[in-house]
């Protein structure tokens, strides 16, 4: 046991001078995550878009129409931009200056007036996902209040109904929508938090396999197991620095960013360290895996640069995993972050614990195994090759 | 001069096809990933995400709602609820996205003039699936709703035109343009595409030139380039942009169509912009890799510039919506202006006028960064030279 305890103190204070020393190592798994879950969180520091700029083509020029059009500027989410006619609305779309555009035909006021409908057109530029659906929800809230305010504008004078029951005469039934755990519907509410674990998981990953491709690039794996712990010493050995560095990391996100970012947390602490523990036990044997794949720390670098994207789209949270192909709900279910965002969320956001997801945490569990088989699995077949080297 | 640049260019290919740091960036992983994001989003649509029903009203009307809206698109109604407790516990299971409550005595209430709310409760944490469930729910719920008062009116002996005119005096008809169904396909794997490019180019051209030091063929350089950095620096654009051309086709005619709309994407605004994105992207590089001797430092330099441009550019969030000074830093990458650009050119189809600002805006690095990254070649070519004599 001293033994073992001397052997991983060993590998600690070897990987801790590995890192000082090799200032792309440095750079990647002490200065990035911090800088980056600064940097990056302030993109979405206010969290919804507002003012989306709609061009309003105003051709009725009617008191009912000033009333819309100012309405509409009234909303947090729009900014109106005045358009003389149509065609110049559509080119303030084209150009770029505004996301859509609405017009007011003719004749609107005069038929609303009569008692016949009258039509008004919306335009939004779906190529821009968030700010048209954005608009076209504000807008169509818009017209239903316009609505019930010729409905009850008509119960007051033809039904001689006083105001209260006018009002229920005119939304006999509405609609509450209820958006539960991110109340705004904002994309920065949405993002944050998985942004925040994908900078910890990404700065690990990228990190700890170009550290095991250096170690494979200088031929340094039998130094590694030979320093009498074998294979799994050499895992927990090297491993056991990163889950203490990240697991501090974790700490100070969770408990410094979350604050600074203004990002609700509904769950309890224990459940969430407990989960993190796993994650970080899981994502280590992964990239140490990963990495002895890799001939040098260049191209460990440079590949998994471009893992970012991939892990984010694939792991369910932007896209729901029912609707990938079978084939990719499989990939995704050999990922970390996959079982583990579905636990954070409902933990983060929902106040739900980890036996409310004991599957995911199952899943979590095989992971870790998996991922620790295949690390042992890839230094055996590395210090195979090394070792004649060493000798 | 054009011989020799026709020279480093080719010999620059050869490099390609030799070093793994060039062809699994450039030549493998465009194609995998490309491959990989047509994957994940190729059933194009969110459809049948579980939905509960809270019916406390187990009415006539109530079940002819819910019948509605298990006819929608992204709604499927998975079970019954008969508490908030188990709502709570469904969403937090991940059991259910969603679920819609009808209050008790609805009907009744409904013919007594009493007003009825009709709750819809949906986990925003998951954002996107969220709103289109609300976007479905809320077009069932306020039809139904447009239905009853119409019923009402028309009971009342109402002509049905004033009826309808009062039921919607002001029918709103909206347009959802150039992506009317919010295909996730049509709308992000390109965009996903294009950041791989530009992240594979700078980082490709950041190695482009240190990499001739790694490799000990730093002189044979300086002499297929006639000791000219401007010949060793264009020789070198040229050949990436080949290869980046060769990507363009690749997804175009071949990927695209097999594996994500099925359709061949031949557009001539689009290869425009993409070429300057890609001549931009090289500029940077090159000046990177001309300053920047130590390989993995010119690495860092391309992942920490290239990672955060998808984000940046506004693609997925508007730029309008990040401080001030986030929006300074996105103009700091090509991808910025590429991204407007491509939206009016890949979705809009627009003509290449509409680009102009965007256009100028990626040329300016180029402008900037070439000649940067001659001056620095030049300075190594003359310390070369000085060493060998």
């Amino acid at each position: 046991m001293p033994d073992n305890s001397r052997h991983t103190g060993h590998l600690f204070v070897r990987e801790l001078k590995l890192i000082t020393g090799n200032h792309s190592l440095l750079l990647t798994l002490l200065i990035a995550p911090l800088l980056y879950v600064f940097f990056y969180g302030t993109i979405y520091s206010y969290k919804v878009e507002e003012k989306v700029v709609l061009a309003v083509a105003d051709e009725d020029k009617s008191e009912m129409s000033r009333q819309l059009t100012e309405q509409l500027n009234n909303l947090q989410i729009i900014s109106v931009m005045s358009a003389g006619n149509l065609q110049e609305a559509q080119e303030l779309m084209y150009h770029g200056k505004a996301m859509g555009y609405f017009l007011i035909p003719k004749g609107t006021q005069s038929n609303v007036l009569a008692l016949r409908q009258t039509t008004v057109v919306l335009a939004v530029n779906g190529a821009r996902f968030l700010p048209s659906s954005e608009l076209t929800g504000a807008i169509t809230q818009i017209g239903l209040g316009v609505g019930a305010g010729v409905r009850l504008k008509y119960q007051e004078m033809s039904g001689g109904l006083n105001s209260t029951m006018a009002m229920q005469e005119a939304m006999p039934v509405n609609v509450d929508f209820r958006p539960l755990y991110n109340p705004q519907s904002s994309y920065g509410g949405f993002i944050l938090p998985v942004l925040i674990v994908l900078i910890l998981q990404q700065t690990l990953l990228i990190g700890l396999s170009e550290s095991v491709a250096l170690d494979r690039e200088n031929g340094h794996i039998p130094l590694l197991v030979n320093a009498r712990g074998g294979f799994s010493g050499a895992l927990y050995g090297k491993g056991l620095f990163y889950l203490l560095l990240f697991g501090a990391y974790a700490a100070f996100f969770m408990n410094v960013n979350y604050r600074l970012l203004d990002l609700p947390f509904r769950g309890y602490a224990p459940d969430m360290a407990v989960l993190l523990l796993l994650f970080l036990l899981a994502l280590i044997p992964m990239a140490i895996w990963v990495g002895t794949l890799f001939k040098n720390q260049l191209l460990a670098a440079q590949l998994m640069a471009f893992s970012t994207y991939p892990f984010f789209m694939i792991c369910g949270y932007a896209w729901p995993l029912k609707s990938m192909p079978l084939v990719f709900q499989w990939i995704a279910a050999l990922i970390p972050l996959t079982p583990f965002v579905k636990i954070y969320i409902s933990i983060v956001q929902a106040g739900g614990t980890l036996a409310d997801n004991m599957g995911a945490v199952i899943h979590l569990l095989i992971l870790w195994i998996f991922y620790v088989l295949l690390a042992l699995l890839g230094l055996r077949r590395l210090y195979k090759k090394q070792q004649p080297v060493s000798l | 001069m054009i011989l020799s640049i026709l020279k480093v260019t080719i010999r620059e290919w050869k490099r390609i096809f030799r070093f793994p740091v060039y062809y699994l960036a450039l030549l493998v992983l465009p194609p995998v990933l490309c491959v990989f994001y047509a994957g994940i989003y190729s059933r194009h649509f969110v459809k049948d995400l579980p939905v509960a029903i809270w019916d406390d009203a187990q009415s006539p009307l109530s079940r002819q709602f819910t019948f509605m809206l298990e006819q929608t698109e992204t709604i499927h109604i998975t079970q019954q609820i008969k508490s908030e407790a188990a709502l709570q516990a469904g969403l937090r299971h991940g059991t259910i996205m969603a679920a819609i409550h009808f209050p008790k005595r609805m009907d009744e209430h409904i013919k007594s003039r009493q007003p009825v709310t009709i709750t819809v409760y949906t986990n925003v944490s998951f954002l996107i699936p969220s709103k289109l469930l609300y976007k479905d729910a809320a077009q069932v719920l306020l039809t139904a709703a447009g239905g009853v008062q119409l019923s009402k009116f028309v009971k009342t002996g109402m002509p049905a035109g004033k009826a309808m005119a009062l039921v919607m005096p002001v029918k709103l008809q909206a347009f959802t343009l150039y992506n009317p169904r919010y295909d996730y396909m049509q709308y992000l794997v390109p965009g996903l595409i294009v950041v791989v490019i530009q992240m594979m180019m700078i980082m490709v051209s950041a190695l482009a030139v240190n990499y001739e030091y790694h490799t000990g063929t730093m002189d044979d350089l300086y002499v297929t380039a006639q000791g000219s950095a401007s010949n060793a620096i264009a020789g070198k654009a040229l050949a990436l942009l080949g290869i980046a051309w060769l990507d363009y086709f690749m997804v175009t005619l071949v990927i695209f169509p097999l594996f994500a709309s099925g359709a061949l994407y031949v557009d001539g605004q689009l290869f425009v912009i993409y070429t300057l994105l890609v001549v931009a992207c090289i500029s940077l590089g090159l000046m990177v890799s001309a300053i920047l001797r130590d390989l993995l430092l010119a690495a860092d330099v391309g992942i920490f510039y290239t990672s955060p441009a998808f984000v940046f550019s506004g693609f997925t969030f508007p730029r309008w919506g990040m401080p001030w000074y986030d929006q300074y830093y996105a103009a700091l990458m090509p991808l910025t202006p590429f991204v407007d650009a491509f939206f009016k050119a890949y979705f809009m189809d627009l003509p290449l006028r509409y680009m102009w600002p965007e256009m100028a805006h990626m040329l300016v690095f180029p402008v900037i960064a070439l000649p940067l990254a001659i001056v620095f070649l030049q300075r190594s070519m003359h310390t070369l030279k000085l060493q060998h004599a």
